[in-house]
């Protein structure tokens, strides 16, 4: 079975081939152009800026991978930088991952794309743009222990040039992955587009850091369909780049299965931080719980656009969103676009956003206690990040998102 | 040199003027009471001092060992060694208790030149002290203040105080709330802080109070004013007669 569309997912037969497919995302980049606030669903991210900007593909290992923006992290390390993708030096695939190089591949890739939104720019982009792609094959080999962490590490480019990785994850039947997708890249555009598939009682452990340079623009799209009995714990954190939107489009496509998706955008200067997040049930007894929360400083910007559908056959689906965002400046905004489709009458869904400013009162109990105002700051800032951090189950992944959180807060000092 | 001397001062809140001009000086070893009606400007004027935004002094001066406090900020002044037990402790949630009472340890003893505390001797430090103001250890493992009972937090707030050492206390009503062993505890607490380096000021609208931490010296705020200053006894004149007498003959 393979659903595809953003508004209204419905079932498809036939897997639309790979020229076919280019086909269409040149007519809808050819017609639609970069989005400006016009567009619905760009409201409140303009795209405006690219329209005058040429960006060259990013091709060949340019830089050598970073490997700062990882650090704390063990496992398989895949290296995707410009057009290449490879498996860092000296390390070889554990029993139960395959890693296949799919950048060539046109029936692969018409699959991958089939599933995706229809008429979308982001899937667009990389169909009509792709600079690496690989497929990554996770399965619980029959006698083993447990599989190790994957680290995609997604790195390269420079201002001038433009990336759009594709990278498609299969966890099969029964098996446990974990996956960190870290971006840091120097591209002027970086247009990732990662798919999962998480198959019947398959459960994905899944954090996402975005920390590109200052001056990259960001369009990612993370793309989660589930199977039946499945898990995915999911965890992004937003704090590089000069513009960023992630989208998140997760599927429930069988019963009984539970998606935790929480993220944390943080922002100063200038940044524009996006999270826009479409989950849709399909089929009854599913759970969809999302945390969101963003720290805006200075004159920074954050948008949170969150929609759940609940199909006609979802029922007693429980689908709980919640976002807050906490304003440390005068010139911070935020905005927060919750929205609720329900076509099934026996479900439990709430949704709430709340933007705020950090509370006077409690800043100068701090400081009455002598702690000075950066500090007592920061401790107020991890406060309201806290449980939104212990949502992440895997512990080395909580320790390292942690950090992240602490890196950011230290340059408040 | 005085600890602490308040001259002629007045202080508003936006158009409001509260305080009328106080005159108070406090010398370390001493321990003041004030006494007044509601709303007459005892909060005020504790916020006042430890340097709360919003609190404009229009007129006078705050001295605190011979230095003017009025630019400092309130971290600044705390770690010049003021502390303010709150009438109303505020709940911190998601911050946690141990690391809120260290940060404001180590504050204190950078500002000292000192270095920070080491983490398993704080540990037993705040043990010793807490249990010695019975606060229990599942309230230390707790985010500051959260789900404490009304009493619980005026103890925890003189286990900071205890914890910090301030040379000047200001306590906010650390009375109300208390149930009768628990203010002989905290009682017990504040006069193990008393001694020859440190100076209090402490707000109450009980006598009763003042029967445990027995004050050298009474004052009476009313309409923003000290309007009688006396030694213990008129304490106790004010729980026979109340302020009416008073203010009237002001
Ligand atoms: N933020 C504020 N804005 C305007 N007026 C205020 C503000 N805070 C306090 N006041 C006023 O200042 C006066 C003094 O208040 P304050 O809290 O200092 O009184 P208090 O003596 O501590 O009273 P209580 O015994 O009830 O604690 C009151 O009239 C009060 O309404
Ligand atoms: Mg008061």
């Amino acid at each position: 079975m393979v659903m595809r569309g953003w508004s209204m997912p419905h079932k498809l037969s036939q897997i639309i081939s790979w020229p076919e497919q280019q086909a269409k995302a040149k007519d809808f980049l050819d017609q639609k152009g970069w989005p400006d606030n016009r567009q619905e669903a760009w409201k409140y991210t303009s795209l405006a800026h690219l329209r005058e900007q040429q960006f060259l593909p990013a091709n060949g290992f340019e830089k050598l991978a970073s490997s700062a923006s990882v650090e704390g992290l063990e496992g398989l390390m895949i290296e995707i930088s410009g057009g290449i993708a490879r498996l860092h030096d000296g390390q070889s695939l554990p029993e139960g991952i395959s890693i296949c190089d799919i950048s060539t591949d046109d029936s692969a890739r018409a699959a991958i794309f089939t599933r995706l939104a229809d008429d979308h720019l982001l899937p667009a982009l990389s169909a009509l743009h792709q600079t690496s792609a690989i497929a990554i094959d996770i399965e619980k080999p029959a006698l083993s222990a447990s599989i190790p962490p994957i680290i995609l590490n997604i790195t390269g480019g420079d201002k001038d040039t433009a990336c759009y990785p594709l990278v498609m994850v299969r966890v099969h039947k029964g098996t446990t992955a974990r996956i960190a997708e870290i971006h840091s890249s120097q591209a002027g555009l970086a247009c990732p587009l990662m798919v999962y598939d998480v198959a019947d009682e398959a459960a994905l452990h899944h954090i996402r850091l975005q920390a590109e340079a200052d001056h990259t623009t960001h369009l990612g799209l993370n793309q989660m369909q589930m199977g039946k009995n499945s898990q995915i714990n999911s965890f992004a954190i937003s704090m590089g780049g000069a513009l960023s939107r992630l989208e998140t489009h997760s599927l429930f496509l069988g019963t009984d299965s539970a998606l935790a998706q929480s993220a944390i955008y943080l922002g100063r200067d200038r940044q524009h931080h996006d999270i826009t997040s479409f989950v849709a049930h399909e089929l009854r007894d599913c759970h969809s719980r999302q945390l969101i929360r963003g720290v805006l400083d200075d004159k920074a910007r954050g948008v949170f656009q969150g929609k759940v559908r609940v199909a006609p056959d979802a029922q007693k689906t429980d689908g709980q969103q919640m976002s807050r965002a906490l304003l440390l400046s005068r010139d911070a905004e935020a905005d927060a676009k919750p929205e609720l489709e329900i076509f099934a009458d026996d479900v439990v869904c709430s949704h709430g956003a709340t933007v705020g400013e950090l509370d006077e009162n409690l800043m100068f109990y701090l400081k009455s206690r002598g702690i000075a105002e950066a500090e007592a700051r920061n401790m107020l800032i991890d406060a309201f990040l806290i449980d939104t951090l212990e949502e992440i189950e895997d512990a080395g992944f909580a320790a390292f998102m942690a950090a992240q959180i602490a890196k950011w807060s230290a340059a408040n000092r | 040199m005085n600890l602490l001397e308040i001259k002629n001062l007045h202080v508003s809140i936006g158009d409001t003027k509260i305080l009328h001009g106080i005159n108070l000086t406090i010398n370390r070893g001493e321990v003041h009471a004030i006494m007044g009606p509601n709303g007459s400007g005892k909060s005020t004027l504790s916020y006042v001092l430890s340097g709360r935004d919003g609190y404009e002094v229009t007129e006078g001066e705050i001295l605190l060992d011979g230095q003017s406090v009025l630019e400092m900020e309130a971290d600044e002044r705390a770690r010049a060694g003021m502390f303010l037990a709150f009438q109303y402790p505020v709940e911190l949630p998601g911050v946690s208790g141990m690391s809120f009472l260290r940060a404001a340890v180590n504050a204190r003893r950078r500002e000292a030149g000192e270095d920070e505390v080491d983490q398993l001797e704080f540990v037993k430090l705040v043990r010793a002290a807490a249990a010695d103001l019975g606060v229990d250890n599942d309230m230390l493992k707790r985010a500051v203040n959260v789900g404490f009972s009304g009493g619980e937090k005026k103890r925890y707030e003189i286990l900071q105080m205890a914890l910090l050492q301030p040379s000047l206390a200001v306590l906010d009503e650390t009375d109300s709330g208390l149930d009768v062993d628990a203010l002989k505890i905290v009682s017990h607490g504040v006069n193990a802080q008393r001694g020859a380096s440190c100076g209090m000021l402490v707000i109450t609208h009980y006598q009763r109070l003042l029967s445990h931490i027995v004050p050298d010296y009474v004052h009476i705020l009313a309409g923003g004013r000290i309007i009688k200053s006396g030694d213990k006894s008129l304490a106790l004149e004010v729980e026979e007669n109340g302020y009416a007498g008073l203010v009237d003959a002001a």
